[in-house]
């Protein structure tokens, strides 16, 4: 101990090494973060799944759902074919105008057949304007009261008019009206049972639940009908008009919020099970389980996760604490509806054998595999090690600047004899000398930087405010306005600044310390909510700590490194990345921002809170501080 | 520029800043108020206008365990009328942050802090300006986060400014009578009857015959004279005592058990009820047993053991809120001399900044998502009531050893080592 002491406290002489240790500190607990993530998907650190609530008893039914069933599923689909107007053919091409006409006669046509079934049938009308944009329906829904119930306790099965890919899902709607005909005729239910035809995917589930939990605005109806708390909702989606042959699970809910494992691992079960079908996730068709596809699918994960946005009609349910699926059809194969049927059934023989809501399994997890996931706690340290990254930083610069300023960049030995006042340091029985101008602390002057800092996070409301409110025509320009405003930002701000306010190195180190110290935290709370947004923009802004760093020392940085600063700077500009994304991915910018606003609006996504108000202060605070010049 | 007119612009930025919040988002105060750290059951708005809608109907507000405040209160918003009751409350709190502020400028003005009658820190010309310590009340996110939220808990936080400022500047009476305000709203400003005593004590005799006992005893009298009239009055009021085992009653036996970022809470809902009594005796002596020692440790700084009551207040009471902390953290940069002796303000800065940041996302973890539990929630409060402690503590240090640095002059900026 006492040799340790004294060699840190000999260290407090070597500046070479104490400036740029932090740095190497950051830059090395970011590539942990990396290499932790990238280990993940091995057998060493993931886990299979398995069943944690045993109530659930996935699988241990018979199901009925067959032989004359499915003349009534035939029926059904005519008469769903008859509603589209169009039967047998793709849907895609119908315009707006014509499909807002056929929603409107669908919707009383549903009542009829529902009621026809036995069950208690309501409908609600809703409307989203963002921006010019306006997103209207009618969602339909019928309740069965559980025969050995109390209606207390409800589960939810959700068809969409059309799913995520605007697709008509014609063999859902059908199969939900058959299942709704079937599960009527059962007595062993003991929760109700909710059968809800959503006019879309995206606004009209969201419009429900909202109204369910009396959360809903102006332009959403109440609902007419009620049940009790909601258990879980499961989604059908089955566009095909051929048979299918796996099922694909959709789970990420919005703001990256997931629903139990349980419920996953439930369906995973009786699907491949009980009744053979694979299984695929986050759009990986064929689905391996070696370590490549491992890593794809969390990485998939993990975009989608950290994007926040809905990604089916499940998604809605997930914030009101109401965990769901969906179930997707894919691929060409022999699997029918019928069997999509059985599926369905026996998951509902399952909810309903739910003791209490959904609490044993886990609720942050990232899957790589059907039967294969990592839990928070192995997970969480590489978001964790990223946002200490930052924290370390923010704490040697702090240091650093209570530091006065010093001639000599290195001390030798030599020097150090050289009239420089020494003064012995001891602390137990170690000793060390230590120039007396090392132990003093300069007074920091606060202010400036604090106000900046507070500004820059304040300013963000200005794109979150533009790109949440500018109509669909103006939203590309405003887009590129912002992009170059934004590249010469902070030269303007470096350059006023430095006319008004002549700031000091130190108030250049205090405000990169602060704006660290804000990242670091805000990343650390982020990851324990959207574990993957708040690793992708530690992961995107970590080029902020190696930017513009020796601090104290006085050599000038020389031209071509602070060139390939700047330019880094510049790639790295959350406007930049934007339009980078949108180009990968091959959507228009302005189709992508309008989405946000969707998400914003109706969803009430924070992905872009987040952007602005907090990966956006974090690039321009750094962005100042290289072009400041001190 | 004149002083005053600084004065004024600070004022009218601070009061039109919240107007903007007020008017601009009309969701955000009423937002706040359903947010655990601003609203205690015993300061919340909310059930203040619960217990308004009982009052003004006939019915005793103090049925249902819904309202836990004085009977006063319910009076004074019972005069506003109900069409303009938005308006005038947000002008109502809006007044009271600014005669907070006043009151933190005229304590300011005194240069009391590090030049107390028996006690000259060498370092009292280190100072803020009294106007750049208002406005660091006035704009520190927990104070505009709490008038947004308009717990009643402001009322006390201004009665308790106002007694300091008028003990400093000699008006013992008035001093009295506005700490007696404070304690009957939210009962524990009484811990600050002997430190204010105190500092009223040196103010006005200015040590020409020590220490005047009679004086205190005098005081004393006037102050539980005072609070007697308070009660009289709220007997008058409500025609009955039951308000009594309801207001004073919940606090010192923690019968609402809500969430909030003080350390009581968590405890005494895994307790078992046979325990109950004495640890609720354990928390409440813990937090009186730091007057005495206090006190008699640094006699000669009254303000300061003030302030740092104040502070601890903020931490240990059974329901603390961010208006708690606020009004310790206006008072605190009075103290800007002891700042460089300070040893740790980068690490319990960072903890409750993380504490800050973390509450809400653990509470919402908690509560909405599902995903958390109680725990969550309750170990950032212990880190907020940590981060809270050390800066006391360290403040507490840096004084002794401000103080220390008067008989060992050759110590100056000399770092400390045992001896």
């Amino acid at each position: 101990m006492g040799l340790l002491t004294s060699s840190l406290l000999a260290l407090r002489r070597d500046r070479g090494l104490i400036e740029k240790l932090p740095s190497y500190v950051s830059i090395i607990c970011v590539i942990i973060g990396v290499v932790w993530l990238l280990l993940l998907p091995l057998d060493e650190y993931s886990r299979k799944t398995y069943i944690s609530e045993n109530a659930l008893l996935p699988g241990q039914v018979h199901t009925y759902f067959a032989g004359s069933e499915q003349k009534i599923f035939n029926a059904y689909k005519h008469e769903v074919a008859n509603l589209t107007g169009q039967p047998h053919h793709a849907y895609e091409q119908c315009d707006v105008y014509v499909f807002m006409l056929i929603v409107s006669s669908v919707a009383p046509k549903l009542v009829e057949i529902l009621r026809s079934s036995g069950l208690k049938v309501a409908t609600q009308k809703y409307e989203y304007v963002v921006g010019d944009d306006v997103h209207q329906g009618e969602n339909v829904y019928g309740i069965i009261h559980a025969p050995r119930g109390d209606a207390t306790e409800a589960i939810v099965l959700v068809t969409a008019w059309k799913n995520m890919e605007e697709q008509l899902n014609q063999n859902g709607v059908a199969l939900a009206l058959t299942l709704a005909r079937y599960f009527k005729r059962w007595s062993l239910w003991s929760k109700d049972i909710i059968f809800l035809i959503s006019a879309d995917s995206k606004a009209g589930p969201q419009a429900w639940i909202e109204a369910y939990h009396d959360c809903h605005s102006a332009n959403v109806e109440s609902l007419p009908l009620k049940s009790g708390a909601l258990e879980g909702a499961i989604v059908v989606d089955n566009p095909l008009n051929h048979s299918f042959e796996s099922i694909h699970i959709t789970y990420d809910g919005i703001n990256g919020q997931l629903p139990n494992l349980d419920l996953f691992n439930t369906a995973v079960s009786i699907a491949s099970g009980q009744h053979g079908i694979p299984i695929s996730l986050q759009q990986m068709w064929k689905s391996g389980d070696s370590y490549r596809e491992r890593l794809s699918t969390t990485f998939r994960g993990m975009v989608s996760q950290g994007f926040g946005q809905s990604t089916g009609p499940h998604s809605s349910f997930i914030p009101y604490h109401v965990d769901a699926i969906t179930l997707k059809t894919v691929g060409q194969g022999w699997q029918d509806d019928m069997a999509l049927g059985r599926v369905v059934e026996s998951l509902f023989r399952s909810l309903n054998n739910l003791m209490e809501h959904f609490h044993q399994s886990f609720f942050l997890y990232l899957l790589m595999h059907n039967n294969r996931f990592v839990s928070i706690g192995t997970y969480l340290p590489s978001a964790m090690a990223v946002a200490a990254s930052f924290t370390i930083m923010a704490l040697a610069l702090w240091i650093a600047s209570g530091r006065p300023p010093s001639d000599t960049s290195t001390a030798s030995p030599a020097k150090l004899s050289e009239g420089r006042k020494m003064e012995v340091v001891s602390t137990g029985d170690a000793v060390a000398v230590v120039p007396q101008e090392d132990m003093r602390v300069l007074e920091r002057e606060l202010l400036l930087p604090v106000t900046s800092i507070v500004t820059l996070h304040i300013l963000g409301i200005i794109p979150f405010y533009l790109f949440n409110h500018t109509n669909q025509q103006d939203l590309r320009y405003v887009f590129y306005i912002f992009l170059v405003v934004n590249s010469i930002l902070p030269y303007l701000v470096a350059s006023t600044t430095q006319s008004l306010a002549a700031p000091t190195l130190q108030h250049k180190l205090l405000l990169k310390s602060f704006s660290f110290l804000l990242l670091g935290m805000f990343l650390a709370s982020l990851a324990t909510v959207n574990f993957s947004l708040s690793l992708f923009i530690g992961l995107l802004s970590s080029p902020l700590l190696l930017v513009g760093i020796r601090p104290v020392s006085t050599t000038k940085t020389s031209w071509p490194r602070k060139m390939i600063e700047n330019l880094v700077l510049q790639t790295l500009s959350p406007p930049v990345i934007i339009a980078a994304l949108c180009w990968s991915a091959g959507v228009s910018v302005e189709s992508a921002l309008l989405e946000a606003a969707f998400g914003w609006h109706v969803w009430g996504v924070w992905t872009q809170v987040i952007v602005w108000g907090v990966w956006w202060p974090a690039w321009l605070a750094g962005a100042i501080g290289v072009s400041l010049q001190t | 520029m004149g002083r005053l007119l600084q004065q004024v612009l600070l004022f009218a930025a601070a009061a039109l800043l919240r107007l903007i919040l007020f008017l601009v988002f009309p969701s955000l105060p009423d937002f706040f108020t359903g947010r655990v750290e601003v609203s205690t059951p015993v300061t919340s708005f909310k059930r203040l206008q619960e217990g308004l809608f009982l009052y003004t109907r006939n019915v005793s507000p103090y049925d249902g365990g819904v309202f836990y405040q004085p009977p006063l209160l319910l009076t004074l918003f019972s005069f506003i009328p109900d069409s303009i009751f938005t308006t005038v409350t947000a002008l109502l709190y809006i007044g009271l942050d600014l005669a907070s502020a006043q009151a933190l400028i005229e304590i300011a003005d005194s240069k009391l802090s590090g030049h107390e009658l028996f006690y000259k820190s060498p370092r009292r010309h280190s100072r803020w300006g009294s106007l750049a310590v208002a406005a660091a009340f006035l704009f520190n996110p927990l104070t505009v986060i709490s008038c947004l939220g308009r717990p009643t808990s402001i009322f006390s936080n201004y009665a308790i400014l106002l007694a300091i400022s008028k003990a400093i500047q000699g008006k013992t009476g008035n001093a009295i009578i506005a700490l007696s305000m404070a304690a009957y709203q939210s009962m524990y400003p009484a811990i600050l009857l002997l430190p204010l005593l105190l500092l009223a004590h040196d103010v006005s005799t200015q040590g020409i015959i020590g220490t005047d006992t009679g004086f205190l005893v005098r005081h004393a009298a006037l102050f539980f004279g005072a609070i007697s009239a308070l009660f009289g009055l709220s007997y008058l009021v409500t025609g009955s005592w039951e308000f009594f085992a309801s207001t004073y009653g919940n606090q010192l036996l923690l019968v609402d058990l809500t969430p909030n970022i003080g350390l009581w809470w968590y405890f005494f809902i895994e307790m078992f009820d046979s325990f109950r009594e004495f640890f609720l005796g354990v928390f409440w002596l813990h937090l009186l047993s730091y007057v005495g020692g206090l006190s008699v440790r640094l006699r000669t700084q009254p303000l300061f053991v003030t302030i740092t009551m104040v502070g601890l207040i903020a931490v240990f009471i059974p329901y603390p809120s961010i208006s708690n902390a606020s009004i310790y953290l206006g008072l605190f940069p009075l103290y800007k001399h002891i700042f460089p002796l300070m040893r740790t303000t980068f690490i319990y800065t960072t903890a409750l900044l993380y504490s800050i940041v973390l509450g809400p996302a653990f509470y919402y973890l908690w509560i909405y998502a599902g995903s958390g539990n109680a725990n969550f929630f309750y170990a950032i409060t212990l880190v907020w009531g940590l981060g809270f402690s050390l800066l006391i503590g360290d403040s507490i240090w840096a004084t002794l050893r401000d103080e220390w640095e008067v008989t060992r002059p050759e110590m100056k900026d000399k770092p400390i080592r045992q001896i």
